[in-house]
């Protein structure tokens, strides 16, 4: 076991005329032992990243170590890792057992009755041993799933790495897969990369979140730290759900004046100071309805049972609030909202950068929250 | 980070485990080739038999077709002597250049020109006639109410497997003055026909076996294409009060187009290349002008009268024309995917 | 309403009676060979009348086919020529002349030996297309591909001669390696291999396969049945060869076109002994087609579908 750092890891790719940057210079450390979530939208340079450190594919520049050891020019067979894909990627012409032995088969050097006596070990683990003598096309996606794990145990690698592997799960069974993958990865103790688009995912699964755009990696943290704290815009936006609200405001002193008559007074207008232009970013979950605040107005109250999503425009700015369920304002109805300051966000007009997070209780375990780890 | 186990070895590696072990560490200590060294190293093989016996072939018959073959050569051009290898390259053959003699010489040979009438002789009167009878069986077989469509269809393209020399005797055979087939001729009162002897019934049976050998072939393709026709347009069809035969012309036909252009253009092709049949079958005593077709006439132009450099312009006239037609075809296949 | 079923009944009976000839017609030369080789030529070269059904002259012209000097149709124990005498034992060490190969036997070698090889190269070659980069891939690529449309058999001039200065006429590989790369066929097994999921490849190499081992253990076997229909166009192909088979060999060594081919032009035809070639060469590959249609079927359809 152990860590994998990664060193400004740069990976470009021509395609025909044009000239991709993959993955541009990320700097990262996984921890041994860690449960690790790239998220990112689709084409941000998760699964590329994932690649280079799983060596199917060559870093353009920079360095991939396994603890110590620097990996960047072993072929993947030599890197002592496994993979799960996205489809699996089951052997179809081989039963369940042959799937799982076949890693120990091709590099290890156990004889066939310890290959044997290790997939039924496994197989026990994962609860597929009535399985082992089945061709993947007569399993169930589930089951699948189960053996492109089993794959991946049996060969006790130095790290876990996972594309997507719940992607093609209907949504309970990828529920239950997710914690029991938890729960997996913490009795095995096996740094573990895994790669997934969905925010929802990264947070409950990840010890930390690395969030990625355009190449770049943007954050690393705890799921709390990238939600209250998130070091631009973009992260601010790509976590949670709903997302957050953000919108252009002009800054006159201490005041916010933003679309639709929106106005604020910073109590503590540090973070503003100098500025007449800032993004102000205010979460669903923290807008109140009150009867002397903002005025919006209702287009769709979208009712979940226990709380209810209220779609509204300010101005031609348009908002989503998670209002309690008593709230029932009519399309057309005008409503006023509220926040706390300490629940406000405020980002860099111009590069996005946070200028300031949330402050409010439930303080996050982060040293500074006002200048959390930036990478790059 | 090997795997171990926590329990003792369970046994002894088998043989078999042996050899893996071996191989594993052949493996790891031979060094890694690169993505692109690897498909070089998988194609190499086929590189150079290609490059021998492709490459070579198509470039040296155009080289030797503006020559006069002498005979075989066996002048030493490289001689190489080392202890344990030892090379000779010689000169392939005795050549005289003759310029565009070959290719302007086809124009007065009367047995080409013949070669050129029978071939086409067979391509017009062949190629419809097993093509009609192909689509035929195709539609007919295709028809909903068809029991045993299976046994039909396996027997119609049991010719398939047959040798093309082999089953071209049985036609030799059949078409003796005395055999089968005028047997059965007479016994229904009809007179014999001399099939072997005469020129333009030697001819006939060539068509005739051609389209025994190749009809239940084409039928499979065209089987093929009649089931990827969509039943809706039929059923539009039938609403619209189409009759069978008005079905037949506006709905099959159309939408079978592009196979059945395939199978037109590889059936021209193949009676360009015909050859088995020609030689079996002329041994049966028709005049040879009357049945040679352009590939027999290069093979005796080459093997028989060893004018090389004249059968290799026949050959490269031959190339040029058959290229023409599959490039066509090409073309016909690849809007058919559209 | 009558008259439409009644003009349906007329049309099906039509239909079957059109599918039920051609059917006859297509078994007669079939069930001709089969009769003619068990009967005398005076029984069934007879214009007045023919012996139509089964005799029991099979194995007298069988007999008489093998008694033949210029042509050997089915082999025979070979004598051993290279062995070492110990007295009481004795060791043969030339097994190929364990056996004198006739047409059939060189036929069947000759074909099941292109398969293998052929399946092997176009297989290899049509990976190498389907799931790596590498320089000049296109243009290589189309260029075995033009030379799809060139009737290869044509090339007969200048491999003779080539042959020759191989030292490789009266040698089967000299027609076995001529089109052991198949242009079809690699043509065929690239567009195939496209299917595998890159995903399955990568996860043998995450397992530890070697690139050649990705080749063998993932990609054939995934690709049997393509192979199957593959190895049937192959075969045929092989076991079609008359004009290149008929330059290259001396008697001897003659393969089955070649043989009949001999018999055929004879001063003196005798047509008992040439069915019962024909009976020899035809059958076997027939029972073949009844056992494997539905390969025969995909491998037509295969050998169709060009771009």
């Amino acid at each position: 076991m152990s860590g994998i750092t990664l060193q400004t890891v740069r990976k470009e790719f021509e395609t025909g005329d044009e000239h991709v940057v993959a993955v541009d210079d990320v700097d990262l450390e996984i921890r041994d032992g860690e449960f690790l979530v790239l998220v990112g939208p689709s084409g941000c340079g998760k699964t590329t990243t994932l690649r280079c450190i799983a060596g199917l594919e060559d870093v353009t520049d920079g360095t991939i170590a396994f603890g110590d050891d620097d990996v960047t020019d072993l072929r993947a067979r030599e890197r002592d890792v496994a993979m799960v894909f996205q489809n699996y990627a089951l052997y179809p012409h081989m039963n369940v057992r042959e799937n799982i032995g076949m890693g120990l088969k091709l590099s290890s050097s156990m004889t066939s009755a310890e290959i044997d006596a290790k997939v039924q070990d496994v197989a026990e683990l994962l609860g597929i041993e009535d399985l082992l003598g089945q061709k993947p096309k007569e399993l169930s996606g589930g089951q699948q799933q189960r053996v492109a794990l089993g794959r991946a145990i049996v060969r006790d690698p130095a790290a876990f790495l996972m594309d997507e592997p719940l992607s093609n799960l209907d949504a309970k069974l990828r529920a239950q897969m997710r914690t029991e993958l938890q729960t997996l990865q913490h009795d095995l103790d096996v740094t573990t990369v895994y790669v997934t688009h969905d925010q929802t995912e990264a947070m409950a699964m990840g010890d930390r979140i690395a969030i990625m755009n355009g190449g770049e990696l943007q954050q690393v943290g705890t799921a709390e730290e990238v939600y209250r704290s998130p070091v631009n815009e973009f992260v601010a936006d790509f976590i949670g759900s709903p997302s957050i609200n953000t919108f252009d405001a002009t800054v006159e002193g201490a005041t916010l004046h933003g679309p639709g008559g929106f106005e604020y007074t910073l109590s503590d207008p540090s973070p503003v100071e100098g500025r007449d232009r800032v993004r102000v970013g205010i979460r669903p979950e923290d807008m109140t309805l009150v009867d002397d605040g903002v005025a919006i107005d209702t287009t769709v109250l979208e009712p979940m049972g226990n709380e209810n999503f209220l779609y509204a425009t300010m101005g031609d700015q348009e908002l989503t609030l998670r209002v309690v369920p008593s709230a029932r304002p009519s399309p057309g109805d005008t409503v006023e909202f509220a926040f706390d300051e300490d629940a406000l966000y405020l980002f860099d007009a111009n590069s996005g950068a946070a200028l300031k997070t949330k402050t409010d209780a439930g303080a996050p375990l982060v040293e500074e929250p006002e200048e959390p780890e930036v990478a790059e | 980070m090997a795997a171990p186990t926590s329990n003792e070895p369970l046994s002894d590696p088998t043989v078999r485990d042996r050899a893996r072990f071996f191989r594993q560490a052949l493996s790891r200590r031979l060094p890694g080739l690169g993505e692109s060294g690897v498909g070089y190293v998988f194609l190499l093989p086929t590189f150079l038999l290609f490059t021998l016996f492709l490459g070579f072939p198509i470039l040296y018959t155009f080289y030797l077709s503006f020559f006069r073959f002498e005979g075989v050569s066996d002048e030493t051009l490289l001689w190489i002597d080392l202890p344990g290898f030892e090379f000779q390259l010689t000169r392939i053959a005795e050549l005289e250049f003759v310029g565009l003699q070959n290719y302007t010489a086809m124009f007065t040979d009367t047995l080409f020109l013949q070669a050129s009438f029978n071939t086409l002789f067979i391509l017009l009167v062949q190629v419809p006639l097993m093509v009609g009878l192909a689509l035929l069986f195709a539609v007919a077989l295709n028809a909903s109410f068809v029991k045993f469509r299976g046994v039909f269809r396996t027997v119609l393209a049991l010719p398939v497997s047959a040798n093309l020399v082999a089953y071209s005797t049985v036609f030799l055979l059949l078409m003796q003055e005395s055999g089968l087939v005028n047997y059965l001729l007479t016994s229904v009162g009809l007179p014999a026909i001399p099939w072997l002897s005469s020129s333009f019934w030697s001819r006939m049976t060539i068509v005739g076996a051609v389209t025994w050998r190749w009809t239940g072939y084409n039928m499979i393709i065209l089987l093929a294409g009649l089931q990827n026709i969509p039943q809706q347009l039929y059923e539009a069809a039938e609403i619209d009060g189409a009759s069978r035969i008005e079905k037949f012309r506006y709905v099959t036909v159309p939408q079978l187009r592009p196979v059945l252009l395939f199978v037109f253009v590889t059936s021209t092709i193949g009676t360009f290349k015909l050859f088995s049949e020609p030689v079996i079958i002329n041994s049966g005593g028709a005049p040879l002008d009357s049945t040679i077709t352009i590939v027999q006439y290069i093979y005796q132009t080459a093997f028989i009268d060893f004018r090389l450099g004249y059968a290799s312009a026949l050959t490269y006239v031959l190339i040029f024309v058959v290229s023409l037609l599959s490039a066509a075809q090409l073309r016909i296949g690849g809007s058919a995917d559209a | 309403m009558r008259e439409e079923t009644r003009r349906e009944a007329v049309w099906q009976f039509l239909t079957y009676a059109f599918v039920l000839l051609g059917a006859v017609v297509t078994m007669v030369p079939l069930y001709w060979i089969a009769v003619a080789s068990t009967l005398k030529e005076s029984e069934f070269l007879s214009s007045t009348s023919p012996r139509l059904l089964p005799g029991d002259s099979f194995l007298a012209n069988f007999e008489s086919l093998q008694a033949r000097q210029n042509v050997q149709f089915v082999g025979h124990p070979g004598e051993m020529t290279q062995y070492i005498d110990l007295g009481p034992f004795y060791f043969a060490y030339d097994f190929w002349h364990l056996w004198d190969m006739g047409a059939m036997e060189s036929s069947i070698f000759v074909a099941v030996v292109y398969t293998a090889l052929s399946l092997l190269l176009c297989s290899m070659a049509g990976f190498a297309f389907a799931k790596y980069e590498f320089r000049f891939k296109k243009p290589i690529f189309y260029a075995i591909l033009a030379t799809l449309i060139l009737p290869i058999q044509l090339l007969v001039i200048p491999l003779f001669l080539l042959m020759s200065q191989l030292g490789l006429t009266n040698n089967y590989w000299a027609i076995i390696l001529p089109w052991a790369a198949n242009p079809l066929g690699i043509f065929l097994m690239r567009q195939n291999m496209r299917s595998i999921p890159d995903a399955l490849l990568e996860s043998a190499r995450m397992d530890g396969a070697t690139e050649f081992q990705l080749y063998y253990k993932i990609a054939l076997p995934t690709m049997k049945s393509s192979l199957a229909a593959l190895a049937i166009i192959l075969f045929l192909f092989q076991w079609n060869l008359f004009l290149f088979p008929l330059v290259i060999l001396d008697q001897g060594k003659y393969t089955i076109p070649v043989a009949i081919n001999q018999l055929v032009g004879a001063q003196r035809v005798y047509y008992d002994q040439i069915m019962v070639a024909a009976a020899l060469s035809v059958i076997p590959v027939f029972l073949l087609f009844l056992f494997l249609q539905k390969q025969f079927v995909s491998g037509i359809l295969a050998g169709a579908v060009k771009e």
